[in-house]
């Protein structure tokens, strides 16, 4: 089914290259903005840095100015690095904040929040929260009569609270359209495997069950992720499963064997920019 | 007489009629929270998310960051239960969501205290820009009603199952944190809200046969204002919070430290529920836990006598 009715041409290739050294640079602004501050959550910001580049480099409606086009929602708040970094590569905020993440008075909060940042759509940080509130955006977006998308990227440990199963429940039941929900499956959690604290499978069925229309693809894949942001259906919720690994920087290379939130030594991350700046030299 | 939660259904009523940006979300209470007339006649801007009240409240916050105005109601004891959720999602976004609550304090009765909005003001007080209301009345429900619906700012709004008598003369303006003398005094400052208000005047009104003539305040909103409550403490002897919640956490705390910073140590008191309460009868609540009137007269006689000594 991957990738049904969906032939790329040469340019869309070209704009998946594009998308994939986007991607590098966000890790190389993240890693360093971890670094600087020496606090953050490194493994679980580069598990769904693809997926936050496939979405604000290509797929979103999305401006700094929000008042128009599409919502993003951070659910996964600790994974906020990843999302800073896409501001920063897009833009949408200067690098010399680079250096502010988790400091005193930051707009760069540890967990996204939206009070200090216009730039986050909705402050998350405890989790199992966001997947309702993007429920309500696109309720509100219905009944204003406005064609966009709310999008919520979750993360798999995460689906064990039960407010994203009410939010599943809510959403499937009232086909609730223009949401797509995107879990970043990398497996892990703080305390270990998914599948060892309390395992998940099948999701895919349970998503289904739930009335969602729903794909899995290779969540470092930026053709699979955009293929699949792209089949979604008209009158009900989408669920893109992301099969991630936390900690990834790239092609067969993941820092501190997947850790959730451990932070890089200074050799550590100086291989890891050494890596990406490869990458980058490379073309991808 | 009638209950602020019947006051608060048929103004919901006429203030959607008023303004477009007001929505329902319910879980499942629209009967007994009185949004099933809102159902009715605006079914496209009624949300019903079941007996899940934590999505409620995140659905409420998108709909409130979409230019809505969502009014959430349920049994102010499972609405705020769900306190991580509003501290982030409507505290920390500062959405605009008005989070109802009924069922305030032990009126509840045989339900028990699974039931009781009893540690409902503590758990919102904690959040510094939600602003907290407990209508009186009907005069006050209204008015508040319709302050709720041109505000944007992330509210609970406390509802009383039982029905209350009218407390507030004609002409009677609302005013944000502003507290209201319903029955003028000496001697004795009574602070009350909501459901006690109109038992501590009816205390009042038994005091006054033995000459004793307190002073009862309506603390209708919080934060209240510092200023007047220190005015209303200076000019009397004693002061006395009557409040139907826990001992700890609601308007007794925000009294309490008005009182510790004024000058000459004010006399002190406070009514409320020392325990978690217990199931019964409304009226065998009120006065085992002596918030009827008798239970309150008593207790400020036994003051009044003590300052006396």
């Amino acid at each position: 089914m991957r990738g049904e009715g969906v032939v790329a041409g040469p340019a869309e290739r070209a704009d998946v290259a594009r998308i994939a050294r986007l991607a590098t640079r966000c890790r190389l602004v993240l890693l360093e903005m971890i670094h600087r501050g020496g606090s953050g959550h490194a493994g679980s910001s580069l598990s769904c840095t693809d997926i936050i580049s496939v979405l604000k480099f290509d797929q979103m409606d999305w401006s700094a100015d929000r008042s128009a086009g599409d919502v993003f929602v951070l659910s996964k708040g600790h994974a906020a690095p990843a999302w800073y970094a896409a501001l920063i590569v897009d833009g949408d905020l200067p690098a010399e904040e680079i250096g502010t993440l988790r400091a005193l008075d930051s707009r760069l909060q540890g967990h996204p929040d939206r009070t200090r940042l216009g730039l986050v759509d909705v402050s998350t940080g405890a989790l199992g929260q966001g997947l309702s509130v993007a429920v309500g955006r696109a309720l509100a977006r219905r009944l204003h009569g406005r064609d966009s998308t709310a999008y919520c990227l979750l993360g798999d440990g995460e689906c064990q609270e039960g407010q994203v199963w009410e939010a599943f429940l809510y959403a499937g039941a009232h086909r609730v359209s223009g949401l797509v929900a995107i879990i970043d499956h990398n497996g892990s959690q703080s305390d270990g495997a998914v599948d060892d604290i309390l395992p998940l499978r099948p999701l895919a069925d349970k998503l289904r069950a739930f009335g969602w229309h729903v794909d899995e693809v290779d969540g470092h894949d930026h053709g699979e992720l955009r293929d699949a942001l792209r089949r979604r259906e008209p009158d009900r919720p989408s669920a893109i499963i992301a099969h991630t690994r936390k900690g990834r920087l790239g092609p067969g290379r993941v820092l501190l064997d997947g850790s959730h939130s451990d932070l890089p030594s200074a050799a550590e991350y100086a291989a890891a920019v050494d890596f990406l700046e490869t990458l980058l030299e490379g073309g991808a | 007489m009638t209950s602020t939660r019947d006051w608060f259904g048929t103004a919901l009523v006429e203030i959607a009629r008023e303004y477009d940006h007001v929505v329902v979300v319910n879980c499942d209470l629209a009967k007994a929270t009185r949004t099933l007339q809102f159902k009715e006649k605006f079914p496209d801007r009624f949300f019903e998310c079941g007996i899940a009240e934590a999505n409620a409240i995140g659905v409420a916050a998108g709909l409130a960051q979409e230019g809505f105005r969502p009014f959430v109601a349920s049994f102010g004891h499972f609405l705020t239960g769900k306190f991580l959720e509003i501290f982030q999602t409507v505290g920390l976004n500062d959405a605009g969501v008005v989070l109802v609550g009924t069922h305030a304090g032990l009126a509840i009765g045989r339900d028990g205290p699974t039931q009781m909005g009893l540690r409902d003001l503590a758990l919102m007080r904690t959040l510094p820009n939600v602003r907290v209301f407990q209508p009186a009345d009907g005069t006050e429900t209204w008015q508040m009603m319709t302050h709720l619906a041109t505000d944007r700012r992330p509210s609970y709004l406390r509802l009383c199952r039982q029905s209350q008598p009218e407390v507030h003369a004609d002409g009677y303006r609302f005013r944000f944190g502003i507290p209201h003398v319903v029955r003028e005094g000496a001697d004795v400052v009574v602070f009350a809200m909501g459901g006690t208000v109109p038992v501590a005047v009816e205390a009042a009104d038994r005091l006054a046969a033995d000459g004793v003539t307190p002073t009862v305040v309506n603390v209708s909103s919080l934060p209240v204002d510092r200023a007047t409550v220190a005015r209303l403490v200076g000019t009397h002897r004693q002061a006395v919070v009557v409040e139907d919640h826990y001992l700890v956490g609601g308007l007794a705390d925000e009294v309490g430290r008005i009182v510790l910073s004024l000058p000459g140590r004010p006399r002190f008191d406070v009514l409320a529920v020392p325990d978690y309460g217990q199931a019964g009868p409304p009226e065998d609540l009120y006065r085992r836990y002596r918030l009827d009137a008798a239970g309150i007269a008593a207790r400020i006689a036994a003051h009044l006598q003590d300052a006396v000594r």
